[in-house]
Order: C-alpha cells, then structure tokens, then sequence
C-alpha cells in the first residue's frame, strides 16, 4: 500500500488534532507512527498515513483545504515503496545531554562529531529556556552506538567540543530493561 | 519441564487480576518450574509472570544475574515467587523498559529504587527481601502482571518531557 508523510504546522490552539485526523478518518486514511509536539508557539505534527484508495496525494490533497484556512501549512510528501518500514538498527542506545549559554553552532558540532563516525541520530530535541538576557541552550540527542562503541568513547569525541563551545555535555547510557 | 508460549497483547489473560494461590500445591511448583523453563527459553530474558504464560496464578519468577544489566549489581540470583507483596517502596528513578507481551516498544516508567518484597518461594518458606536497581525494576514490573498492568499502564513521559519547564 501506498504510504504518505503528512506534515501540518500552525500557530496552537485546541482542537488542532481533532481537525487533523477527523478528515483522516472521514477519508479512511491509517496513521502508523506518528509524533506531534508544540516547538515554540506552533503545534507541529508529522503523521505516517495511507489509505487502500489512494495511490497518489493528488486524490486527496484538496481535502486538506479546510486545514489551510484555518492557518495551518500541509505538506504531503509521498513516500517509495519500503519507506514507511524502519530499519533494524543494531547496537545500544545512549543519551546526550548538551547544555550550555546559548551560541551558534551547538546543535551543528555535535552532530558532526556523530555523523562523521556514522552513528545513527535517533532523536533529538533541543529547547532555548533561561532568561532572556541569560539565554541557555538544552539539548537531548538519542543515537544508536553499533557495537563496540563505549560510552566513554562517545565521551573523548565530545571532550574538545566543550572546551571550545564552552558548554557541558554528558553520555550515558539509556539501557532498555527487557523484561 | 515445560516451556510455554509468552502469550502477547492483545491477549485479554495480559489484563486480568491474578489470583492468590490458597494452597501451595505440586501444581504450583510445576507452574514455578515452567516460568523458570519459559524465561531461559527466552534468550534468558530477566523474568515472567504466570498470566504472561496464561496461568492466573499470583507467581513470578525473577532472574537479572544472566542479563548485562543485572550482572553488574549485587543480586539474588534466581528469584521464584509466589503470591508476592511489596511491602515497602524508596525513591523514584526513570526506567526505559520494555516487555515480551508488548513487543517492539519501550517507554519510560517511573519505577521505586529499592523495594522490600515479601513472598513464598520454591521450597514454601516465606521470604522478605530487599533489593534495588535493575532487580527491584525487574520485579516491580512482573508483579504489575499479577494485577493485570502492562508497563505502558505505568508510562510517566513522553521523550519530549525531558524539557518541559518546572
């Protein structure tokens, strides 16, 4: 089956999701995996969805107008074959938190330090809280270590960044306790 | 020696209310050796609750001193437990966990430290034991078996709570 990315962006207010998914579900689409968040002021939304009836966004995409009118951006993107499946990715997960007064460049310096070595970013989410004069940078990276890839390891590649950023990062971890 | 099927959601046996066992019969020693079976046949997962393997029976067995986690703590070992009660709760950390009933996904609960427990083990003495870390994980999260809760009844955050501000 034909699978689709749904991306709906707008400034949030209640009944963002309801609207979203009552058109969904009035058109018989399936949403998979999905994740929806407020960043900043914008209530954002990114949706896996298909739909036996449709083969093409083309069929569908003008029911979304009622969306758009309400300010909110749609933007469908049409996956290939195989691409609503994720990968099996082997090895540990672990947690990297970065912290520090506000600079250009955090986000881009670490995730060199980790896409340079091919680890896989899992998720990442980074937030600008503090005060407005004393503004702090948060962010929290997921990443898949493959094997034979120590904690501590991930930590020598991060030990130049902080004296150079001048922010404090941290590695552990993130065990899943099967049971 | 029997191993059993890990029964997965949506298998309505996963939600119900176990039962105390009244009566410490031979039927609960093979019951305890069939969870014992059932978890080293599982790649030696770190335990299973009867309900997981359809009994609806209060019975656990716990054993974190094969996994990689639970190796690097002090631990009890093999663990068989019948009607078990945790008597006593500390503290309060979040765990990633997952669960062979409700493959391919893992959330993240908020656990107690350190637990006393209380229960009858394989030779019908009673026992109260305290533990912590992995352990204490392990058994807070078979015993809400007994009482129908899956982990994802205990889910405290999403990832993206990590930010919110206090």
């Amino acid at each position: 089956m034909q699978h689709f990315a749904l991306t709906i962006i707008g400034r949030d207010r209640p009944g963002i999701v309801s609207q979203v998914t009552e058109i969904l579900y009035q058109l018989g689409f399936n949403i998979a995996d999905s994740s929806c968040s407020i960043l900043g002021g914008q209530f954002s939304m990114i949706l896996i969805i298909s739909n036996p009836k449709f083969a093409s966004a083309d069929e569908f995409s003008d029911a979304f107008h009622p969306l758009e009118e309400n300010n909110l951006s749609v933007f469908v993107r049409t996956l290939k074959p195989g691409g609503e499946e994720r990968a099996e990715l082997e090895g540990d997960l672990c947690m990297i938190s970065v912290y520090g007064s506000d600079k250009p460049g955090i986000v881009y310096r670490v995730a060199k330090e980790l896409g340079d070595r091919q680890i896989n970013i899992t998720d990442l989410n980074t937030k600008l809280v503090g005060k407005q004069d004393k503004p702090v940078y948060v962010m929290m990276i997921e990443a898949m270590l493959p094997e034979g890839t120590e904690i501590e390891t991930v930590e020598s590649w991060m030990n130049d960044l902080k004296q150079q950023l001048k922010v404090d990062i941290s590695v552990r971890s993130l065990a899943v306790m099967e049971l | 020696m029997a191993v059993k099927e890990v029964l997965v959601y949506p298998d309505p046996r996963l939600k119900e209310m176990c039962a105390p066992v009244e009566e410490f019969d031979d039927s609960v020693s093979e019951l305890l050796q069939d969870l014992v079976d059932t978890m080293v046949a599982a790649g030696h997962s770190v335990g299973v609750a009867a309900p997981q393997i359809g009994d609806l029976r209060r019975a656990v067995v716990v054993d974190v001193s094969k996994s990689k986690l639970g190796k690097k703590q002090e631990n009890h070992g093999l663990m068989q437990m019948v009607n078990p009660e945790i008597i006593e709760r500390q503290g309060a950390h979040v765990v990633r966990e997952g669960c062979m009933s409700v493959p391919e996904y893992t959330g993240n609960v908020t656990r107690a430290e350190a637990i006393v427990v209380e229960y009858i083990d394989e030779n019908r003495e009673h026992q109260v034991v305290r533990t912590d870390g992995f352990e204490a994980v392990a058994i807070q999260h078979e015993l809400d078996h007994l009482d129908g809760y899956l982990f994802l009844d205990r889910v405290s955050s999403l990832k993206t709570d990590l930010f919110r501000r206090k």
